[in-house]
């Protein structure tokens, strides 16, 4: 682990763990790191316990450690919590008072070489003016001076940040910030030696989050309309959009169910403009008719399944990616859909645009895939890609709304005044959209609508392949398995390749075939016990991969995952 | 461009009951747009699922047959997209009460500037005869041969529990006065509900066209709430007319403080949008 650092904070929900994960976070993206910050939180509002780890590197990183090199705890719980996932030789920075380990703790401690350090943040906060809240910023202080970097770069972050809020004691602070700084008991604890910065200047990069790049990306492809249920890993969706909606003039609606908000966004893609809503397993399934609808109607549809771990309620605020299976197979009846799947905050910025595209081009609903890790976990990215190109497939007005045609695509022209007017109909239709019972109607209309896959299929990109030219494993996977395998290449001396899946539905499997006529031992990741994807694989190239890596304990595949496959 | 009720009609086959109230709720409704100037390509209708559903071929205009129990989300998502569009969510007692009764419930106190024109046969016709919550209690009912067993709903009572801004009753036997009617609720900027009391010979001849008749009075619009609460009450008349509004309610769209200064509609805004000014925000 010479090439990446972690530091991870624990505290109690409602705390404010978050925001002293971000100033880190800043601060050392400032500094020239890439970081990648990945938080773990209870389904409650005040107690327990929760964690915000962030991962730092000179190269690029994506993912997490299962073990960090310094652990910040600001609550009794956190601490027992999170002592196991310090790694050797790691540090310990409390804040809580006469804090007593256990038996087990202090052997683990003793085993792992991990030093302790107290810092009485009542009392600097006492003696420095200040209200005890400001003891974070203590924390905040000592850890900066651990890392034995100019203080006037974290100041700098704290000060902006505060000075956007109100009421705040900003002199207070930098007092506090300082004497965490200058706390003796830190002064000569020994550190790794951080790896060098090579001339990148990052100052000007990015931190967003899957949801956040996934609502930027949406404005960007023209959506004017967002309508949802708040539901987990989804909901900061709504929260983006929302809070910004004065710039963007987006039109946000927090819906009173699912099914609502399903409708309206069909009901505003129906007469032309751009929308979409955002779930999580559960309001997907409420929704499921809805898509059964528009592949009927022919409305274009855009949907966001935010994944979490388990069925029914489950385990709201983890991770996993389960819900493939709801994505292909949900909605009555046979009708063409596209389900695509992101992997971080730069697919979901640019994926979300594909998806409107897709859905308008080919009258369909796109079901685009991401998981909590993706959603909430903060990305470091230099550059967002450029804007992808909005294409539509709208004609300016036509006869036959469902017109039989060699690709199945129909024209497609928007309600509009002195447009010719049509029946847009849920019920089987003629080319007219009149509701029909006759066999013959039933084949053609049936078989045009499927015909719309072969067409999309071929404006599908192959999957794309990362690593060497001549690997011994490739794994296949989709989702945030990329991230922790791409990470696990640089640390590893065995050739890994990894061949990574955004468009899941139609599906192109020739790349897997290909490794496997070349011998390569092939190893299907997935972030849940039954291996939906491997199954759909299995189902359209009727090539089985018989070596998995599943996980399915709410955690995302950590960097150590990966390298523990080949002990 | 003069319009006429040709241009509202369809040359599809009738699959209605002779005698079905539908005939003369349609005639209503094409009068009333005519009145209103309205074209055929002006209009969006949100068809629900059931009889009235199977009106969506019969009748001119941009219309679009969806889901049972969801025309109103639909068309609300259709309005807020192009307000230019004069939207109609035409929904059955059974989708309305049933199946969609929360969109209702939100969409009054939403005061989305629609119309909802609610067909209430009492009863679920199309799938032949059973129980909704207006069916007559003690009335024999596909599969209960006692009738049901919970108790009503009062469309009425129902709708002015929740603040709205209009509700109206019109008769499918008097297709003038509902004519009028629906044109007050299409001109009223906000939530329009519209129940219609509807004639099903084949499964509700009990409360035949003249029984009904009988119990009809048309009343002028009012916007005192305790007077209209009195008459959706009367068990012994059945009040027609807009028995309440309460134009002091803005619509959704016009709260909408991002929306203030903006002239043009959702449908004439898909369009590479610069994000660079919330961007900064991510630094």
């Amino acid at each position: 682990m010479k090439e990446r650092f972690s530091i991870k904070f624990g505290g109690e929900s409602g705390q404010g763990i978050n925001t002293l994960g971000k100033f880190i976070s800043k601060a050392l993206k400032n500094l020239g790191y890439v970081t990648f910050a990945y938080r773990e939180y209870p389904s409650i509002i005040k107690g327990g316990y929760a964690s915000y780890q962030i991962d730092f590197s000179s190269q690029d990183i994506l993912s997490s450690t299962k073990k960090c090199n310094l652990l910040t705890c600001i609550s009794k719980d956190s601490i027992t919590e999170y002592l196991p996932t310090v790694a050797k030789n790691g540090i310990l920075l409390h804040s809580v008072d006469s804090f007593e380990f256990s038996k087990s703790d202090l052997e683990y401690l003793k085993k792992k070489s991990i030093k302790v350090v107290y810092i009485n943040t009542s009392e600097i906060t006492k003696s420095n003016n200040a209200p005890q809240i400001m003891g974070n910023v203590v924390m905040l202080g000592s850890i900066w001076k651990i890392f034995d970097i100019d203080l006037k770069i974290l100041e700098k972050v704290i000060v902006e940040y505060f000075s956007r809020k109100k009421g705040i004691d900003i002199e207070a602070e930098k007092r506090c910030l300082r004497a965490g700084y200058e706390v003796e008991d830190i002064k000569n604890l020994q550190i790794v030696k951080f790896p060098n910065i090579k001339n990148r200047d990052w100052s000007k990069s990015k931190v967003l989050t899957g949801n956040e790049a996934l609502a930027l990306g949406a404005i960007s492809a023209g959506c004017r309309a967002y309508y949802a249920y708040p539901m987990t890993p989804a909901t900061s969706i709504l929260e983006v959009l929302g809070n910004t909606y004065e710039k963007s003039g987006i039109v946000v609606k927090q819906a009173e169910s699912e099914i609502t908000a399903i409708q309206m966004v069909m009901g505003s893609m129906y007469m032309g403009t751009r929308a979409f809503t955002a779930t999580s397993g559960g309001g997907f399934d409420l929704m499921t008719e809805s898509i059964s609808c528009s592949g009927m109607t022919e409305i274009p549809l855009v949907i966001v399944l935010g994944q979490r771990a388990g069925s029914g309620t489950g385990v709201p605020t983890w991770s996993g990616a389960s819900d493939l299976n709801v994505a292909l197979h949900s909605g009555h009846g046979e009708f063409p859909r596209c389900v695509l799947s992101a992997s971080d905050a730069v697919d979901c910025y640019q994926l979300i645009q594909e998806a409107f595209n897709i859905s308008e081009i080919y009258q369909i609903p796109v079901i685009l895939l991401t998981e909590k890790h993706i959603a909430e976990s903060i990305f470091n990215i230099s550059k967002l890609p450029t804007v992808t190109k909005i294409e539509r497939g709208i004609v300016k007005n036509g006869t036959k709304r469902y017109l039989i045609t060699r690709n199945g695509i129909s024209p497609r022209w928007l309600p509009e005044s002195k447009n010719n007017t049509y029946l847009t109909n849920s019920d089987e239709h003629d080319e007219m959209g009149i509701s029909t019972e006759e066999e013959i109607e039933i084949v053609n209309m049936s078989e045009k609508r499927l015909r719309k896959l072969n067409a999309l299929i071929k404006n599908i990109p192959e999957p794309k392949y990362y690593g060497p030219k001549d690997p011994t494993v490739v794994f296949v996977g989709m989702g945030s398995t990329k991230n922790a395998v791409l990470d696990a290449m640089k640390q590893s001396k065995k050739r890994i390749g990894f061949l990574h899946y955004k468009y899941i539905f139609p599906l192109k499997y020739e790349k897997i075939l290909e490794f496997s006529e070349k011998k390569v031992k092939i190893v299907l990741i997935e972030n849940n016990q039954s291996g939906g994807f491997g199954k759909l694989i299995k189902q359209q190239s009727n090539f089985y991969i018989s070596n998995t890596l599943n996980k399915f304990d709410g955690r995302p595949f950590f960097v150590d995952d990966i390298l523990e496959y080949f002990k | 461009m003069k319009i006429d009720i040709f241009d509202y009609n369809t040359n599809v086959k009738n699959t209605w009951c002779p005698g079905c109230g539908n005939f003369n709720i349609h005639m209503a409704l094409k009068t009333a747009l005519i009145e209103l100037n309205r074209h055929p390509s002006d209009v969006v209708l949100s068809f629900d699922i059931g009889c009235n559903g199977n009106g969506g071929d019969k009748i001119e205009g941009f219309r679009v047959k969806g889901l049972h129990g969801r025309a109103i989300p639909f068309a609300v998502g259709a309005h807020i997209a192009n307000r230019r569009m004069t939207v109609i969510a035409d929904i059955g007692d059974g989708g309305c009460l049933h199946e969609g009764i929360d969109h209702l419930i939100h969409a009054i106190r939403s005061n989305y500037d629609i119309t909802v024109l609610i067909h209430n046969n009492e009863n679920f016709a199309l799938t032949t005869g059973q129980i909704t919550s207006t069916s007559d209690t003690g009335k024999r009912m596909y599969g209960f041969p006692n009738g049901k067993t919970e108790g009503d709903i009062n469309i009425g009572e129902l709708v002015l529990s929740l603040n709205p801004s209009f509700y109206a009753r019109g008769f499918s036997g008097d297709p003038i006065h509902l004519a009028q009617i629906i044109k007050s609720g299409i001109k009223h900027k906000g939530f329009s509900a519209i129940e219609i009391v509807q004639v099903c010979p084949t499964y509700n001849p009990e409360n035949s066209l003249e029984l009904l008749k009988s119990k009809i009075e048309k009343v002028e619009e009012s916007d005192d709430i305790e007077i209209a609460r009195k008459r959706v009450c009367d068990d012994k008349k059945l009040y027609t007319g807009v028995i309440y509004r309460n134009s002091s309610i803005k619509d959704y769209y016009s709260k909408l403080k991002n929306r203030q200064n903006i002239k043009s509609e959702l449908v004439d805004e898909v369009k590479n949008h610069s994000i660079s000014n919330i961007l900064s925000d991510f630094q």
